[in-house]
């Protein structure tokens, strides 16, 4: 009946630590993944070691002596094929994939994640993946004896779930990144309703735990938004689980119920182990589900079960489990009319709408393009390590063409931010120039037009096909992208400010509204027919 | 859990030495013990790896059921089975002692049902506990003379911090252990100084020798230098006084800041300390007998006679440890010289 958890450490071979001096010297010097098989009071049952392919001789001479003041430990090597161990993508990439494959055993195992080796975008990748809890272990940090000693020196193991570290954390974040800020990821937005709405997202996120819907056109930041929320929430320690994460339309067949609400060793063929699911992996924590019109009705019923009793059936379970989460729903679509096709409960919605908040698309927020210019420019910088900035012309450039009524933003902010990552890209000597915006801007144009040869579809949702082959391809062209455009808007006159934006300028009382209106008539078609969810 | 013996861990001198004590004893009666108050007052308190090894090997020897085997743990039970001769291969991590796991379950052994042969891995001329030299001329010898026949030889020699030694003990037993009386150290036989290096250069063993001679005033010819053929780096110093009735083993343990000249003074102390005085056992020696001379009152109901330098808070710990487990008793006469004693140990 003894019993004693093994402890299992991830670690990255430090080619120029662990390989300290020549010859039997090298037991003069510290070696950190030698140095922490040394400590007596810490027993590493099973090391995982990674090195570089042409480091294998070092990591073999270290194997041997690991053995030697180590004999518990087994040591199991990992090649890192990196062509650039400083490259974060890279390294995060293939660090992902590792801890995507390895089989963790959380209920039998400790996990220490070993920081002190590797190059410091190793050590970062690490801490993030342990962070996210893709490596579900705590981290270890190992030190130097102090000098002249050839002790093993000390360690430290960091619990970055203790609320502990979330006060240490939060003394390196200052005011600014609080509340309202910290939704906004710190970009200082000037649209007035955009600040509304964050203030309104703020004191419901704080205040209730009942369900938040977000909705939006794509690319307008909802996943991105319901981390800042759980990032708020946790930070205020309102919650202690995790934040989990998925996109409904990924979930497709029989995999999406075991998915959402786990299964039982043996539910199905292939169920050769239990899987929690990710309702109980968001215990305590928070779910987003993106996407959630994308979801079937079988998980809709389950789900709205889960929400209102906290408690559900995995696959093939006889009994409940429970879970307690709080959910955030996120959709491009039109719940209200997927109700009435049938595709979706009415019960759920009205479940998950009691707070529903409408993110705007980039075209809506023309004034914050250069707030979130900064924002992605200083983004780029933090990922890659690599410092870039913009000229004062190319700047002005950029801007004159981003804040354009005529520029369709389409994917909004995530066109925005693939548009800081090309121009930085691109940038050489780390400066953009009007080289590299112009270059850009020709891309984007090119990428908009190609999406709107596929867009005869837009009519199709708003007209019947009757009414569209009466139509004259002429008139299906303009009217494909006056929709387009009104559902880019806020309301009517906003979408006729843009949609007469150069006539409007020689009039002295401009009446786009009423333009448009009567416009629209013509084919029969009204504001609410065409942007049915506002 | 009623028959099981409670021990106090953190009486006398607290460390892992109660432990190994403990379980030594426990798979000589067969009776558990249960220990809590595990080293409490050390800075890591509870069973580190090494201790952790040796209740491990134990265990192993014994097919004992335990409980609180883990880092840290600082209470632990240990119910032994059936005492399994045989061989055996142990290895301790961190360079930590081979030679005390080795005194956790030599006593079982010696009195066991069938010869044993034990390989020992791990660190064998550490700082912090008796070298192999201790073992092969100054213990094991008295062992054999209580009945059992116990040899020894090293293979390689483990040093700090990088470990690797390996030794084998081969061990045919004996039903109970003979009474030991030892008062006398007798005339001396032999005097010699050996100096052992591993990686390191040859200047430091001249160094050595020539301020040991500067220290003794023996001849030159007493001291011996060898290279040995260790992982890492390492170097030692063993004084060894062969009397007839006892060798001593004196030793100074080369250390990564340490100059040549020092590790030969800690030798030269340590033999002058015991040359002080007219007794036969140094301390280290003592605390090791009095445990088998615990286990041969135990069976025979014979009482074991040693006289000894000061009693240590090792060995009156020790005798806590005897009294508890065997419920034997120990006296301790003083006599007139310093602070030397004698101890003998009989059954109630």
């Amino acid at each position: 009946m003894s019993k004693h958890r093994p402890i299992v450490v991830f670690g990255i071979l430090g080619t120029l630590l662990d390989r300290g001096k020549a010859g039997e010297d090298r037991w003069q010097k510290w070696r950190p993944s030698v140095a922490i098989c040394q400590h007596e009071d810490l027993l590493i049952t099973r090391f995982e070691l990674f090195h570089e392919p042409k480091e294998l001789p070092l990591a073999q001479g270290v194997i041997a002596d690991i053995q030697s003041i180590s004999p518990e430990t087994d040591v199991r090597l990992h090649e890192l094929h990196l062509r650039d161990p400083w490259d974060f993508e890279e390294v995060f990439g293939s660090f992902h994939d590792f801890s995507g494959k390895y089989p963790f055993a959380t209920d039998d195992e400790d996990y220490l994640i070993h920081i002190t080796t590797g190059t410091h975008v190793e050590q970062i990748c690490l801490f993030l993946l342990a962070e996210s809890r893709h490596l579900p272990g705590r981290l270890l940090q190992s030190s130097p004896p102090r000098r002249h000693n050839v002790d093993p020196g000390g360690y430290k193991i960091i619990d970055l779930d203790l609320s502990r570290y979330d006060a240490l954390a939060k003394r390196f974040f200052t005011e600014r990144q609080e509340g309202l800020v910290f939704l906004k990821s710190g970009i200082a937005t000037r649209n007035a309703a955009f600040n509304t709405l964050i203030e309104r997202i703020e004191r419901v996120a704080i205040a209730s735990t009942a369900p938040l819907l977000l909705t939006g056109p794509t690319g307008a930041g909802k996943s991105h938004l319901a981390r800042r929320i759980y990032d708020l929430k946790r930070r205020r320690e309102q919650v202690g689980g995790s934040f989990v994460e998925v996109n409904c339309a990924t979930l497709r067949g029989d995999q999406a119920m075991s998915a959402l609400f786990g299964h039982i060793k043996g539910a199905f063929t292939g169920a050769t182990a239990p899987r929690p699911g990710l309702l109980k992996t968001a215990n305590g924590g928070l779910l987003f589900l993106d996407e959630i019109g994308e979801l079937g009705l079988d998980e809709q019923a389950m789900l709205l079960r889960a929400i209102e009793e906290h408690r559900f059936f995995p696959v093939g379970a006889d009994h409940e489990v429970e879970s307690n989460f709080q959910l955030i729903a996120g959709t491009n679509r039109d719940l209200q009319s997927g109700v009435a096709t049938g595709k979706f409960r009415e019960d759920l919605l009205a479940r998950i709408n009691l707070w529903t908040f409408r993110l705007p698309g980039l075209a809506e927020r023309r004034e914050d393009v250069a707030p979130n210019l900064d924002y992605e420019l200083e983004r780029h910088v933090s990922s890659t390590g690599r410092k870039v900035t913009m000229n004062q012309q190319a700047r002005e450039a950029f801007l004159k063409f981003a804040e354009s009524p005529t520029t369709p933003w389409s994917a909004n902010f995530r066109d925005l931010g693939a548009a800081v990552t090309r121009m930085a890209t691109m940038a050489s000597g780390g400066r953009i120039t009007v080289a590299e915006v112009d270059e850009e801007i020709a891309r984007l144009n090119s990428s908009w037009r190609r999406q709107h040869a596929q867009q005869p579809d837009l009519l199709s949702e708003v007209l019947s096909a009757e009414q569209l082959a009466s139509l004259d391809l002429f008139d299906q062209v303009q009217l494909a992208e006056v929709v387009r455009v009104c559902r880019q808007s806020a309301n009517l006159s906003a979408a006729g400010r843009t949609l007469f934006a150069s006539s409007r300028a020689n009039k002295a009382q401009p009446n786009d509204a009423d333009r448009l209106r009567k416009y629209l008539t013509r084919f029969g078609l009204n504001w609410a027919q065409i942007c049915p969810e506002r | 859990m009623s028959d099981m013996i409670s021990i106090d861990g953190s009486q006398g001198e607290g460390g892992g030495q109660i432990v190994r004590s403990s379980l030594a004893l426990a798979m000589i009666t067969g009776r558990g013990v249960s220990i809590d108050k595990l080293r409490a007052g050390r800075t890591k308190p509870g069973l580190m790896r090494q201790h952790l090894t040796a209740v491990r090997a134990a265990a192993e020897i014994s097919g004992a059921e335990i409980t609180g085997d883990s880092i840290g743990s600082t209470s632990l039970t240990f119910r032994p089975c059936q005492v399994t001769p045989g061989e055996y291969t142990f290895s301790v991590g961190t360079a930590g002692s081979a030679t005390l796991v080795l005194q956790t379950v030599l006593p079982a052994l010696l009195v066991a049902d069938g010869p044993s042969r034990l390989i020992l891995e791990g660190g064998t001329h550490n700082p912090w506990a008796p070298p192999f030299d201790f073992l092969s001329k100054s213990y094991l010898p008295i062992v054999n003379r209580m009945g059992p026949k116990v040899s020894t030889f090293l293979e390689r020699p483990g040093f700090y911090p990088a470990g690797g030694g390996r030794f084998v003990v081969e061990i045919e037993p004996t039903r109970q252990l003979n009474r030991l009386s030892l008062l006398q150290r007798g005339s001396l036989n032999q005097r010699t100084g050996r100096i052992l290096l591993s990686n390191l250069p040859e200047q430091i063993a001249d160094r050595e020798a020539k301020e040991l001679l500067r220290l003794t005033g023996w001849e030159r010819d007493r001291i011996s230098t060898e290279q040995v053929a260790a992982q890492g780096p390492g170097n030692i110093v063993v004084l060894e006084l062969e009397y007839d009735a006892v060798t001593e083993v004196f030793t100074g343990v080369g250390e990564h800041g340490v100059r040549a000249e020092t590790v030969s003074r800690r030798a030269v102390d340590a033999m002058r300390k015991y040359l002080a005085v007219d007794v036969p056992v140094g301390e280290y020696l003592a605390d090791q007998l009095l445990l088998l001379m615990g286990i041969s009152a135990w069976q025979r109901g014979e009482e074991s006679t040693i006289r000894t330098t000061a009693l240590t808070r090792h060995s009156s710990t020790q005798i806590d440890v005897l009294r508890q487990c065997l419920g034997v008793t120990t006296h301790v006469t003083r006599l007139g010289e310093h602070n030397t004693v004698e101890v003998s140990v009989k059954r109630q």
